[in-house]
């Protein structure tokens, strides 16, 4: 029997019971709709964790001196050559940066707090946060700048404004402590009070002068790309042979675990809408079958193939359900367009900055999570059309046209 | 004669009415497939929804009693100013009275002060800012778990012994024995400067205390600071995480104005609002599932209609009004409820019992993620009204009006045409 009579068969079939095969097919589409949308939040949460992980002076890979991470102190620093870059094609390098960060005590005429005294070069810091933060006052100049950038939170804890001054205790080079006061250029306001209590920001140039060193203790690379990580790290661990190379991976590690976790929950979501979607499935592909008990009789009486009566019921069940997917990927695509200004969860504000969220989620669509619940869902279309097929071979054809 | 007569009349619906009941649960078995199919739907979206709230539930129990115990506690009571800037000078006074009158409280199980100030503490060369807390050690052992992160050494017991976060000794190069000194600015401009011993290391997971927090006995923080019968904080643990709030508010009509009573929920808001954001997201997917499962008893019943047309078409033509009809669909939609409940709550009942004794461990990955959110490094399940009812009570609704709108064509079914179809 040709395929295509199958075909039209099973396509009339379908049209048979449109009121019913319409419940099925609403199902489906809400069934893979909700799983695109969902995902798509996932994916986008995801992201925003690896990007504020990576933004948050990470970058995709960072280099330090050995002992600086679990003792980081302008002592385990490394010298950078002033004309050095990274050897990596320009497409995949977002770009780099040498940085001073030291623990340092900040004092105002009140208040006293602990901080992570950060000196830059601001024409390299697109790479990290401070490249797109808001703020208000003036922004460090360059790396010779002697003042101070410093978070929101920051100011209000030391009870401080633009144009004051505060003092900075760290330690020197020479294990010495240093106290000098400092201005503040401008206050920032970041993503989460978090990042504005820690950082201080000044001139890198300037810093070193105080510090009395010509060294850094990192450098942060951001690539365009974070697949290129690898090879890109052989490169730097050739280069600055004794010191640490390490990628955001590694730096954040319960951040990488939870990103991670994002790729297994997709499939978490799919497997438990699936199975609920699976009992109507099979519900209505069994009646389809049982209720032409006497049309199958009488096919297999005038010559058709057992395995006829299998793929025209596996057709039947594929069909629905490629319309279904195709229509359900449709309105996932268009919720997420209606939600593509993101879901503000601003209302649950600080809950969301605990996760690693930001208070804006964006959804973000992939083509290959698409293709993957598009196949799995066909799989399981016909995978669930087995037990209604089997039956429908079983059907003896004396005995069916007798009925 | 005339009573006679008229008795059989009102019998009629009575038995009509046992009848349907009857004929509704014949009707279930009569296509078994189907009924199990259908009920299974509704079953393993009371299975998931039941077992997966239950863990929720007991989640947030266990999140909640974490982050309250490690060191918050239920109720912090400060000074009215405190909340907006926690400067020094805003501490309460008349500690001793305020403390009488708390501990007697209803609903108090433990009340404690605390002292707090920035400080800068040395080692040798190195100094880093650090908050150095004054408490009770011997009473908030007995009331907060933070004692449990010791990681090195012992809690203080001398007065001028004190305990500090890992991260805060490795960046001072201090260890277990060292001598620190602490200076601040007190009372009226005054500068505080005190030496302490390092006792023993913490280290909680969360980062911002292991580096940054410095924990010694109140009367060292006290004399240090110039302070005499006065403190910033007086925690208060209640009978539970949920009693709070109320509990805050009882406090702060019994104290009057001088106090501000700060729930945990808002010293933390983060934990609750996580809570809030989990609970959400949990809704938006039940809420799916439960769509989809009602679709499928929607389907259900459009063939239950088709099959039936001829049965309806003679149970009319014999005289039954539609309504019992459709009233009789209900039942077997009821009946469908009550078996798909039964097989989805036998299903979830083991998997709740084992969340609930045995609970769920995260792996090494996750744990330090979970103590960074506050949550202990296994979350159990727990039996609660919304795990429950939650997926049973939606499904009755769901399963009512799927099964009433396909069959509200009965009401303009034809009995001889639906005589005539087949059968």
């Amino acid at each position: 029997m040709s395929f295509a009579l199958l075909m039209r068969l099973s396509l009339r079939n379908i049209l048979r019971h449109r009121r019913r095969n319409a419940m099925l097919l609403a199902a489906i589409v809400v069934a893979v709709g909700g799983v695109t949308f969902m995902n798509s939040f996932i994916r986008g949460f995801q992201q925003d964790l690896r990007d504020s992980a990576v933004n948050n002076l990470t970058g995709h890979i960072k280099v330090f001196a050995p002992g600086y991470r679990d003792d980081p102190g302008i002592e385990r620093s490394f010298y950078v050559a002033g004309d050095w870059r990274p050897d990596v094609s320009s497409g995949l390098l977002e770009g780099w940066a040498a940085r001073i960060r030291i623990p340092a005590v900040i004092m105002s005429e009140r208040e006293t707090r602990g901080v992570q005294l950060v000196g830059v070069d601001p024409s390299q810091e697109g790479i990290s946060f401070l490249g797109d933060a808001f703020y208000e006052g003036e922004t460090l100049a360059d790396e010779n700048d002697k003042r101070i950038f410093v978070g929101q939170a920051l100011v209000d804890q030391l009870d401080t404004k633009v144009g004051r001054r505060l003092v900075i205790i760290t330690q020197g080079a020479d294990g010495r402590n240093r106290e000098a006061g400092f201005r503040i250029a401008g206050v920032y306001d970041a993503e989460g009070t978090g990042l504005e209590k820690a950082f201080v920001f000044t001139g890198r140039a300037a810093l070193q002068k105080m510090l009395d060193t010509r060294e850094v203790t990192e450098v942060s690379i951001r690539l365009t790309n974070d697949g290129a990580g690898s090879s890109v790290r052989s490169m730097l661990l050739s280069y600055f042979s004794g010191l640490e190379v390490m990628g955001w991976r590694e730096l954040e590690p319960q951040i990488a675990a939870m990103f991670v976790f994002a790729d297994t929950a997709i499939f978490i979501w799919f497997a438990i809408m699936m199975g609920a979607l699976v009992f109507g499935l099979v519900n209505s592909l069994i009646t389809a079958v049982m209720e032409r008990v006497k049309e199958f009789g009488m096919l297999r009486a005038v010559g058709m193939r057992p395995g006829s009566v299998i793929v025209q019921v596996v057709i039947e069940s594929s069909l629905l359900m490629m319309s279904g997917v195709a229509l359900g990927l449709v309105v996932g695509w268009l919720l997420c367009q209606w939600m593509s200004e993101g879901l503000d969860l601003s209302q649950w504000a600080s809950g969301v900055e605990m996760v690693g969220m930001r208070s804006v989620v964006v959804p973000r669509l992939y083509g290959a999570d698409m293709m993957l619940v598009a196949g799995l869902s066909l799989v399981l279309g016909i995978v669930a059309s087995l037990y209604p097929a089997w039956r429908a071979v079983k059907i003896k054809p004396l005995e069916a046209m007798r009925r | 004669m005339s009573e006679a007569a008229a008795l059989p009349v009102r019998q009629a619906p009575r038995r009509s009415g046992d009848l349907l009941w009857k004929t509704a649960f014949r009707n279930i078995w009569r296509n078994r497939r189907r009924t199990w199919l259908t009920a299974g739907g509704i079953g393993f979206a009371v299975f998931l929804i039941t077992s997966s709230i239950s863990l929720q539930d007991g989640s947030y129990i266990d999140q909640r009693e974490s982050a309250t115990g490690l060191l918050t506690g239920h109720v912090q009571l400060v000074h009215p100013d405190y909340p907006d800037e926690s400067k020094f000078e805003f501490f309460l006074g008349d500690l001793s009275d305020k403390l009488r009158a708390v501990r007697s409280a209803p609903g108090v199980v433990a009340a404690t002060p605390r002292v707090q100030a920035f400080v800068l503490v040395s080692a040798d060369e190195r100094s880093f800012a650090a908050q150095v807390l004054g408490i009770d050690v011997a009473r908030e052992a007995k009331i907060i778990r933070f004692f449990e992160t010791l990681q090195e050494g012992e809690i203080p017991h001398a007065a001028d012994e004190a305990l500090i976060g890992t991260a805060l000794a490795r960046n001072l190069g201090a260890g277990v024995g060292d001598e620190l000194v602490l200076l601040g600015s007190g009372r009226r401009g005054g500068v505080a400067a005190f030496a302490l011993s390092v006792s023993g290391l913490f280290q909680t997971g969360i980062e911002e205390l292991d580096r940054s927090l410095l924990l010694t006995s109140l009367a060292t923080v006290q004399d240090g600071f110039g302070l005499s019968d006065e403190a910033h904080t007086i925690v208060v643990q209640g009978r539970g995480p949920l009693q709070a709030r109320p509990l805050a508010r009882e406090l702060e009509r019994t104290l009057g104005s001088s106090v501000r009573a700060r729930p945990w929920q808002e010293l933390m808001p983060e934990v609750e609002q996580g809570i809030e954001l989990d609970r959400v997201s949990g809704d938006f997917m039940y809420g799916i599932i439960m769509i989809l499962v009602g679709f499928s008893v929607v389907n259900t019943f459009i063939m239950v209609m088709f099959e039936r047309t001829h049965e309806f078409g003679m149970l009319l033509a014999l005289g039954l009004r539609p309504w019992s009809i459709i009233g009789m669909v209900q039942l077997e939609a009821f009946g469908l409820w009550v078996l798909g409940t039964l097989m989805g709550w036998l299903l979830a009942l083991p998997l709740v019992i084992y969340f609930i004794v045995w609970g769920i461990s995260f792996g090494d990955s996750m744990e330090q993620l979970a103590e960074q959110m506050y949550m202990p490094s296994s979350i159990h399940g727990a039996i609660t009204v919304r795990a429950m009812l939650t997926a049973p009570v939606v499904m009755f609704f769901a399963t009512q009006v799927a099964a009433f709108l396909p069959s509200l064509r009965i009401r303009s079914l034809n009995p001889v045409d639906a005589l005539r179809q087949e059968a």
